[in-house]
């Protein structure tokens, strides 16, 4: 195998993300100032929206590598909405990330555009060995993020921030060993590392246990119920910009990861993985949504509700189609534009004080209208009332599901969205209904405002008129289970 | 060919034993250094299966590559752990992970 002009040709969306990153590194090193640092977030915003631009004016189709590495519609769709949900975190959180780690701002936009360099290379990667280095790109700048915090005098804050940071390390990085066993097995029953080869593993015991340890190494790092104990504590513990990142990319990225060798390697094959997977989503759900019900802290509650979510993604991943493949999209998009905005939201109510009880929003409503009323709307959309984007997706998961025959899965799935419905409108009644303890209206700065204001228009515009993201969901999940090399072509959408 | 001749069957089961005993240390050892350690061994049970699967197909180099990069991967790991534990070794005088026990509920 030669590499030639032409694989980087194919490569040239993750190489601009490459060529941004340097930018930024030199940046970083160039400037001494903390106001100097704090244009290396700018830098990396604009620079992000400029790549965004760039996907619009040059989308290539092709594979590189022999056929490891394949660009296409679903490669496009993927790498814009994480472009996406990168720059609205970093416009979002510029302001926290310069007051908690003034001189090392340069070194945590430099981060998470390495973990995005890991997410964009991993869409497109059609290979267990690159699948595993991207994924292992995308989420060791994470362990780092997390523990960057560093002020003085908040001994208390900064003992949480370490505690949150190595639960977070050692769980991600037990997880890998796991995950690479069952890889290993599977690639031993398999003789070959590309995804289409999976299609002719012999059926042995053997495969059967790789294909369980990777699910269970994957669900680490995805927070699925019986792995699920360091996310709400390191949610609770990192700061809520950061975990705007962490709660929506990553996650999506390891369910990806998952759904390109199940879904799309193993398509034939469903009923090797199904049993398994159905166990995992089953309990995410249940789990996920009852132990939320009694949080006190906002960030813990958030973060047993995107348990939940996961339970529902999973949902979409056991449709096992094309259909399945898109409305997973679908809530893919929904859920990083909600979970994103809510955590700005509340950065903006609970950044400056380091409280994030539930009662911290209390009159809400009167102190800050504006920011009272988009928290509503995106708590709105987590739990799937119309008409925001939220309800789309968990209805068109519901129908996908509903017609693969998992009837009792969507009842199961309907039911917890009831009591998720339960745990959410708490934080809208507290918000509404009670006596603000401070009167006076609460500051955002620009740049907070504009990221919350960026979700809310996604969230209402696709609640409004879901059909165009629908439309390019389907042309993405289409290019996405074609596994043997057919003829690549991309639509600009 | 049956699966697991060329004597692969021993490798895999001495993979498994020291897979078992990376994880056994890591849920029994309390210290945190001694866990990363542990970890280590499991990613070393890992790339002796990789290179003993490998024997089953002479004609690819697929095993012993993938062993390579997961030898990189275990030495980023390793890097940013023993700053995160560095760090929290400075707040808390210590790297048991029993004394991270603050947050809960």
């Amino acid at each position: 195998m030669t590499i030639t002009i032409e694989d980087l040709r194919v490569l040239t969306l993750p190489l601009e993300l490459s060529a941004l990153l340097f930018l930024v590194l030199i940046a970083d090193i160039a400037t001494s100032s903390v106001r100097g640092k704090t244009f290396t977030g700018w830098l990396t915003f604009w620079g992000l929206c400029v790549v965004f631009g760039l996907t619009f004016v040059s989308p290539v189709a092709g594979e590189a590598f022999g056929g490891r590495f394949r660009a296409d519609t679903w490669t496009l769709f993927m790498t814009r909405w994480f472009i996406v949900a990168g720059a609205v975190v970093t416009l979002g959180g510029i302001d926290r990330i310069r007051r908690m780690a003034s001189r090392r701002q340069g070194e945590y936009n430099l981060l998470l555009l390495f973990s995005l360099l890991g997410m964009v290379l991993l869409i497109g990667a059609l290979d267990l060995i690159l699948l595993l280095l991207c994924f292992e790109l995308s989420s060791i700048p994470l362990f780092v993020m997390a523990a960057i915090e560093k002020r003085k005098g908040q001994e208390f804050k900064l003992m949480l921030t370490a505690e949150g940071a190595i639960k977070f390390f050692l769980v991600g990085v037990v997880s890998t060993p796991i995950a690479l066993l069952g890889l290993a097995l599977i690639m031993g029953m398999v003789g070959d590392s590309s995804i289409a080869a999976l299609d002719g593993a012999t059926t042995s015991p053997l495969l059967k246990v790789g294909l369980l340890l990777l699910l269970s190494g994957m669900g680490f790092k995805l927070g699925v119920v019986p792995f699920h104990m360091w996310v709400p504590d390191t949610y609770q513990s990192a700061p809520a910009p950061f975990v705007a990142f962490l709660s929506t990319a990553p996650k999506v990225t390891a369910l990806v990861a998952l759904a390109r060798i199940l879904v799309s390697g193993l398509q034939n094959r469903s009923e090797l993985w199904t049993p398994a997977v159905t166990t995992l989503c089953v309990g995410t759900l249940v789990m996920g949504n009852f132990w939320a019900l009694g949080q006190r802290s906002t960030k813990r509650l958030l973060a047993y509700s995107g348990i939940g979510h996961i339970g529902y993604f999973m949902m979409a991943l056991l449709v096992g189609d094309n259909t399945g493949m898109a409305m997973f999209l679908f809530y893919v998009v929904a859920y990083l534009l909600t979970n994103i905005g809510t955590f700005l939201v509340v950065e903006a109510v609970c950044g400056r004080s380091e409280d994030e009880s539930i009662d911290v929003f209390a009159g809400l409503s009167r102190r800050s209208p504006w920011l009272a009323m988009s928290m509503l709307l995106f708590l709105l959309s987590l739990a799937g009332i119309p008409f925001v984007v939220g309800f789309w997706a968990k209805l068109y998961v519901f129908i996908a599901a509903w017609r693969a025959g998992y009837s009792w899965l969507v009842v199961t799935g309907a039911l917890l969205a009831i009591v998720a419905l339960y745990y959410y409108l708490q934080i809208a009644r507290v918000m509404y209904m009670n006596e603000p303890k401070v009167k006076d209206p609460i500051a955002v700065k620009p740049s907070l405002a504009a990221g919350v204001l960026i979700c809310l228009l996604g969230i209402v515009g696709y609640g409004a008129y879901p059909r165009p993201l629908l439309e390019s969901a389907r042309a993405a999940a289409d290019a996405f289970m074609q596994t043997r090399s057919a003829t690549v072509s991309v639509s600009l959408r | 060919m049956t699966p697991l001749s060329y004597h692969v069957q021993e490798y895999v089961l001495l993979a498994a034993l020291l897979f078992s005993i990376g994880g056994l240390g890591f849920l029994i050892r309390r210290n945190v250094l001694i866990q990363l350690m542990c970890v280590e061994i499991m990613l070393n049970a890992t790339n002796l299966l990789l290179v003993a699967f490998n024997r089953l197909y002479p004609s690819s180099m697929t095993g012993q590559v993938f062993a390579f990069f997961v030898i990189a991967v275990a030495a980023a790991e390793a890097a940013v752990g023993l700053a995160i534990i560095l760090g929290f070794y400075r707040l808390r005088n210590s790297v048991h992970s029993d004394d991270a026990d603050i947050l809960r509920h």
